[in-house]
């Protein structure tokens, strides 16, 4: 009799179900009580004030920045990685790695000294003539999607590289031989390959960033606030946790409607083939 | 192949083996427990861990020293009373106040603590030892920007103008600062409408918003700031790394913060936090910790000054400070930190 295999999966669902989803029911049912009882109010006060519906947009907007900067820069390694040798191939998993080998707080404060007036972009955009005093880009979004592209990069690469290392390479080489030029091969081959890797990916990096209170507090200062930060507020500041709770859950709604939109996406008759 | 075989019976013995030290170190840990203090992060920490440590042990428990901001220490034990995170808690008058109030630290005896009558009596409370006092002001870079007379310079010389970094109202060394100014530019501590005016009135003054003096104290080393709201702690701080780094008093004077160790209500240890307090305020801690980088202000009678402690504040002075109403604050704390992220947010 073949094992329906649940019985290895015990111990996970056990813990799972111990350890996530009892604590994230209680924090939902807590998010939605006032005074001991049972409210909305917590929903209500949050979505009232202007200036909160300004911190979600922004999280967001910072969410989409770093995915867009990830794609940008994690598809050229991925395409290196399809037109590597074995060997080449595992230097770029390991160098894919090696950032996750150490800590999110050490590579932060390291982005510190990069984005700061004495830091190499300042100093090497001064000697180059493109500024005439020295500058800083701590506390700017531009900064802050800069570090978080950096810290996140890994979690776009590494299912790329998953779904291409499943993929027979002479698929571009018959491509190539049917006359087809590198860009073509690109979009037409290539890319559609990757779509499940670019879902994960994106998913992944966007659940990453918006929930990223160290470097948004470090990099982006107090002047560029996201929800992280509100939730800090709420329960180590002015200890409303059931507000902190409501807004816990409206950050897991967040990220919760992007994979759900990017499910959608993969859904569509034009990638749906490819997934 | 000739190497060892782990047989089932082998493993057993193992995994008995095993079980049985963890046992015994279980009942080891019941016996004695030892006492969780929170101190502040940073060159506290490091000095608590230095000093104490040996000391607490000496006396018979082991002391583990956790790194915590006094806002921190108070949500972690709110979020579980009855087995509290911290035996021992380290915190400012305005975090004493949200404590008492929510029943979160219990009176002590000082009868436990040999060493209490050597305190000056303006430092012994009945919730527990002042272990230092806090004396704030303004930290600038001589060789970026002149001394300021106070606050107000801050905002009317353009010498400072996008130089200056603050922080929000989490951080008491801001609170006290804020209070200061509303003197200045409004009609009283508690007027933070004319605080938050005058940020609007000076957006350059909000080019360096950070969430702690701790983020400051990175970014002064870069030399991306030349000046912040401290203490004497952190200045000295500064100059143990080799910056070159200078305290000024306000010249409307210095707000000050007494830092005290309470015991939690429901310590696993209460003797363990009596003998940690005994230790934190012995005349061998005290002068320890009053040396750099910490350069605590000694509250131990018999502990002489330092020069270096002496040159920013006498044991005269202490009494002349400003200390702030936290009580007042504490009050209107959550709608002022709301106000400024409001104001500060881009």
């Amino acid at each position: 009799m073949r094992s329906s295999g649940i019985p290895y999966l015990l111990p996970m669902l056990v813990l799972s179900g111990l350890f996530f989803v009892l604590p994230l029911v209680l924090l939902i049912l807590f998010s939605f009580t006032r005074d001991g009882a049972v409210s909305l109010q917590n929903y209500a006060a949050f979505f009232e004030d202007p200036f909160n519906v300004k911190v979600l947009t922004a999280t967001a907007r910072l969410g989409l920045e770093t995915v867009a900067g990830t794609t940008l820069l994690g598809l050229p390694v991925a395409l290196l990685y399809w037109h590597s040798g074995p060997k080449t191939r595992q230097v770029l998993v390991f160098l894919s790695l090696v950032p996750m080998l150490t800590s999110n707080v050490v590579r932060t404060f390291a982005w510190i000294v990069i984005l700061g007036r004495q830091g190499p972009i300042s100093q090497t955009l001064m000697a180059l003539g493109a500024t005439g005093a020295p500058f800083s880009l701590l506390f700017t979004e531009f900064g802050l999607v800069l570090t978080m592209t950096q810290i996140d990069l890994p979690l776009i690469i590494l299912p790329l590289v998953a779904v291409l290392s499943g993929t027979r390479r002479d698929l571009s080489d018959a491509a190539a031989t049917a006359g087809a030029g590198p860009w073509r091969i690109f979009v037409t081959i290539l890319l559609p390959l990757m779509v499940p890797g670019l879902l994960a990916g994106w998913i992944l990096v966007f659940a990453s960033t918006s929930a990223s209170f160290v470097t948004q507090a470090v990099i982006g200062g107090a002047r560029n606030v996201y929800v992280p930060q509100l939730i800090y507020r709420e329960v180590g500041i002015l200890f409303d946790w059931p507000l902190a709770s409501a807004i816990a859950v409206i950050l897991l709604v967040l990220t919760g409607g992007t994979l759900l939109a990017l499910a959608s996406l993969a859904r569509h008759p034009r990638f749906a083939r490819y997934v | 192949m000739t190497g060892p075989m782990l047989t089932r019976r082998h493993f057993g013995a193992l995994a008995g083996g095993l079980a049985t030290a963890g046992l015994l170190r279980r009942a080891a840990f019941a016996a004695n427990p030892g006492v969780v203090a929170a101190t502040f992060p940073g060159a506290w920490e490091d000095a608590y861990r230095t000093v104490l440590t040996p000391m607490v042990k000496a006396a018979g428990f082991d002391l583990t020293v956790a790194p915590s901001m006094a806002q921190d220490q108070l949500a972690k034990v709110m979020a579980s009373r009855s087995h509290p995170a911290y035996d021992s808690l380290l915190m400012s008058p305005g975090q004493t106040a949200v404590a008492t109030e929510n029943d979160l630290i219990q009176k002590i005896d000082p009868s436990k603590i040999p060493n209490w009558s050597q305190l000056d009596p303006s430092f012994q409370t009945e919730w527990g030892p002042t272990v230092t006092v806090e004396v704030n002001g303004i930290a600038y870079n001589p060789d970026l920007v002149p001394a300021p007379k106070g606050y107000k310079d801050l905002f009317t010389n353009p010498a400072y103008a996008g130089k200056v970094s603050w922080t929000g109202f989490e951080s008491n060394t801001a609170v006290m600062a804020y209070t200061q100014i509303a003197k200045i530019f409004g009609t009283g501590p508690d007027d933070m409408d004319a605080v938050f005016k005058l940020f609007k009135d000076h957006p350059e003054s909000l080019s360096a918003v950070v969430d702690s003096t701790n983020h400051q104290m990175s970014m002064y080393q870069q030399g991306d700031i030349a000046v912040f709201m401290c203490s004497t702690n952190n200045v000295a701080h500064l100059k143990s790394l080799g910056l070159k780094a200078e305290f000024v008093h306000p010249e409307t004077g210095s707000p000050a913060a007494p830092v005290y160790l309470h015991l939690t209500k429901g310590a696993a240890d209460p003797d363990g936090v009596y003998a940690y307090m005994n230790a934190a305020i012995s005349k061998p801690a005290q002068e320890a910790l009053q040396q750099p980088p910490t350069e605590m202000f000694p509250t131990n009678m018999g502990v002489d000054l330092t020069p270096s402690i002496a040159a920013y504040i006498t044991k005269a002075q202490v009494k002349t400070l400003v200390y702030p109403d936290w009580v007042s604050i504490n009050k209107n704390r959550g709608a002022w930190t709301k106000s400024f992220d409001a104001i500060v947010a881009k």
